[in-house]
């Protein structure tokens, strides 16, 4: 009897109904508030700030927008200012001060079609180096953002001319150990994965995963590149360990089948970096922990290093829901606790426990 | 007809009929009782011994013990009193009769009446137990909700109190700005003025716990390095025909649909012995059309023609290979042929849509000038024209129309 209550459980603080959809959900650092983003059903965007206190979420703030706003990111600005960076469906990157109404800080049309990801990296006091934001955009490009250069992207990853294009829909930022070294991930709608190296300015590595891929996160931005997941449709997720490269093979990787749907986002849990959790097409969320293998390399045949990959075990799930949980976020200040928002309208505060005892 | 017995034995108490009726062989399991009030009937066949008691008797404590050749039937009476004899001899047959068959519906009442509160008995039973699973399954659930509730509960205080934690930091962080502020007020420094001003605006700091990193703002932040140097990245994606995203499922259904159209695409004609030795790609009319395409424009301008026939042998109704063929004709001065295949490059090209304008366009100026060529400028100008409707901005067009007025203009009057 004791045995199934010590795993950790996800228990939902409470939930809010939106009448709106909403996109994407994110804490605001340092702070016990989050930001729901989303749009109406009269075609506008629209950001609302809510802050919990006892045991339900107060509207603090909100704001509506010319355009619906797809996802958004604290991850490039520093903890005095937490300035949001958003990206709308009409492939403005714009970056709001929470606390002023009106302009934006930062504008920029990056993109011709909507921008489907967002990432940045080198704020909130993680990572060295310059803060970058990182966009991923229907139109097939990756374009990375200094808000000092406000005309053209640090970095562009495109096709060619007259090539065709697919659409890239999630991106995410790493290996950023230092002031120089940054990668960038992009998953596309064709299965492929390509990880850029923006110090050299080239393409690192790159593979097809057979399915569209929905989410790819490394496990922490700022250290030296440890393990990526990468999600995608049909239930299946990815973890690849990126410790070592092999000239032909790659990356190693251990899969997972889950949640019988397409798997819509992965988040590593900030204070352990081998916990993650995965949001389900079918309102549903897992709760993984990734244990190492006993060696991370070996050689093989050719006398070249080669990663292996470890394996993943379910912790807990949880369905909350009946539609897909879109956008999940874990509080950088309280382990456990994290928001989550799905395609039903509705933003749920859930608690997940005993985290440190596994 | 049942032995009637006779040879039984009776004794009595006060309170109790003790009949011990001999079995005289039979077994115990065969031998039936029925026992009313005023009635005792014992039968074991071919024997039967039947009593018509005198008293009645309490039927639901009557008791019958069988063993040892002899059945013993204790019967407590209704009354105590003694009983001179033990059966009712006077009855008449009627009597009899009525007195067996009460006997006997009695007895049946008897028994229907037993089953009937054993099966209500049952059913008591089963509903007790499914009542008691039900609770302590409830009491289960309900002490998993409470464990969740506590959780929930210690969380937001947890919360709460970080909340409150963070506020009291804060409000430290800007009274201890003030107090820096007022210290530093007292005693002036130029090269302060700057860093008072970032204070201040500090100090306007809303309780939301910002202000621990405040603290920092005295020594000068770390340099950000440059942003990088503009670099593009080229990159190719796996090839994928179709828009829609890439899901392992319906990987075969895909493979299929394009199976089917690379089958549509491919020769329907006869001539599939001639055909035999072509490669694969040959048979393409497509392919052959680009083929086709490329000659034309390096100038092998009958290596262009055979492309096309091939092409257009493999697939008559491709509009775009007569009209390239025409083009080629006219390069070639075969200028009938080429009326002749921009003609039927134009018949294909029905119905007149904007999306074959350009198509049309080319197609009538390539039958036109093949007309002027053999100086029937008026069919010649005729073409241009209706190619002039179609695209009225060529200058090119416009200037080749008005040289063939000209010309027929000319002729016209020379020949008047």
């Amino acid at each position: 009897m004791s045995s199934p209550l010590d795993k950790p459980q996800i228990i939902s603080h409470f939930q809010k109904s939106l009448n709106y959809t909403v996109f994407d959900s994110k804490w605001i650092p340092c702070s016990a508030k989050f930001v729901c983003l989303g749009n109406y059903a009269r075609g506008t965007g629209v950001m609302q700030i809510y802050e919990v206190q006892q045991g339900e979420a107060q509207l603090i703030k909100e704001q509506e927008f010319p355009k619906p706003i797809k996802c958004g990111t604290f991850g490039a600005t520093s903890l005095q200012q937490r300035h949001l960076a958003t990206g709308d469906f009409g492939g403005n990157l714009n970056i709001w001060n929470l606390e002023v109404s009106g302009t934006p800080v930062f504008s920029v049309k990056a993109h011709k079609e909507i921008i489907n990801s967002i990432d940045g990296v080198g704020g909130l006091g993680i990572g060295d180096g310059a803060p970058e934001i990182v966009t991923g955009s229907r139109d097939g490009t990756v374009k990375v953002w200094d808000t000092r250069q406000k005309d053209s992207p640090v970095a562009n990853m495109e096709p060619g001319e007259g090539e065709t294009k697919r659409d890239c829909w999630t991106v995410a930022l790493g290996h950023a150990f230092n002031d120089q070294d940054r990668c960038v991930c992009a998953g596309y709608d064709n299965g492929d994965i390509k990880l850029f190296d923006l110090r050299n300015m080239s393409l690192r590595w790159e593979t097809n995963i057979k399915n569209g891929v929905c989410c790819v996160e490394f496990d922490r931005k700022d250290i030296n590149m440890n393990k990526l997941v990468a999600t995608s449709l049909e239930g299946k997720f990815h973890v690849f360990d990126m410790r070592t490269q092999h000239p032909t093979k790659g990356f190693s990787s251990v899969s997972e089948k889950a949640h019988k749907s397409t798997i819509w986002q992965v988040k590593h849990l900030p204070q352990n970096r081998d916990i993650f959790m995965t949001t389900g097409g079918a309102g549903n969320l897992n709760l993984w922990k990734y244990e190492y293998p006993s060696q991370r390399s070996k050689t093989d045949s050719d006398d070249l290093a080669v990663g292996v990959a470890g394996s993943v075990t379910l912790l807990q799930n949880a369905t909350v829901s009946t539609q897909p949980i879109a956008s999940l976020d874990w509080s950088p200040d309280k382990k456990g606790l994290c928001v989550c928002s799905g395609f039903d309208q509705t933003v749920r505060v859930l608690i997940v426990t005993k985290l440190s005892q596994v | 007809m049942p032995l009637i017995v006779t040879d039984y034995s009776w004794t009595q108490t006060d309170s109790t009929v003790f009949i011990s009726v001999p079995l005289k062989g039979a077994r115990a399991e065969r031998v039936d009782f029925l026992s009313t009030e005023e009635y005792l009937k014992v039968h074991y066949p071919p024997y039967l011994f039947e009593a018509f008691l005198s008293e009645p008797v309490d039927e639901d404590r009557s008791t019958a013990k069988v063993g040892n050749g002899v059945a013993v039937i204790t019967l407590p009476k209704c009354s105590n009193a003694f009983w001179e004899h033990l059966v009712i001899t006077t009855y008449d047959k009627e009597k009899k009769k009525e007195v067996r068959e009460r006997a006997l519906l009695k007895y049946q009442e008897r028994l229907c009446s037993e089953s009937r509160s054993k099966a209500e008995k049952q059913q008591a039973e089963k509903k007790y137990a499914l009542e008691t699973m039900m609770k302590f399954e409830k009491e289960e659930r309900d002490r998993i909700v409470k464990r969740k509730e506590d959780e929930r509960e210690k969380t937001t205080a947890e919360l709460a109190a970080w909340q409150l934690s963070q506020r009291e930091a804060a409000e430290t962080e800007a009274r201890r700005k003030l107090q820096d502020q007022r210290d530093r007020q007292d005693k002036p420094k130029a090269p302060t003025g700057k860093q008072e001003k970032g204070c201040s605006e500090g100090a306007k700091v809303k309780l939301d716990g910002r202000g621990n990193s405040e603290a920092k703002s005295q020594k000068a932040p770390a340099p950000l390095p440059a942003p990088r140097r503009t670099a593009h990245i080229q990159v190719r994606f796996t090839p994928r025909v179709f828009p829609t995203a890439l899901r392992e499922s319906r990987v075969p259904e895909e493979e299929e649909w394009l199976q089917k159209q690379a089958e549509g695409r491919r020769a329907g004609n006869a001539d599939v012995e001639e055909l035999k030795d072509l490669r694969e790609e040959e048979r393409n009319p497509e392919w052959l059309k680009d083929k086709g395409d490329q000659c034309f424009a390096s100038g092998d301008f009958l290596g262009a023609v055979n492309a096309y026939n091939l092409a257009i042998r493999l697939h008559s109704k491709i509009p775009a290979l007569h009209s390239n063929r025409a083009a080629c004709h006219l390069k070639l001065k075969n200028l009938h042929k080429a009326i002749e295949d921009a003609s039927q490059a134009l018949d294909l090209l029905t119905p007149a849509v904007p999306a074959n304008a350009a198509a049309r366009a080319r197609a009538s100026v390539r039958r036109g000038s093949a007309f002027c060529q053999l100086q029937l400028y008026a069919e010649g100008l005729q073409d241009y024209q209706a190619a002039l409707k179609l695209d009225p901005h060529n200058a090119a067009l416009q200037a080749d129309t008005q040289t063939i007025r000209d010309i027929l203009q000319g002729s016209a009057t020379g020949t008047h």
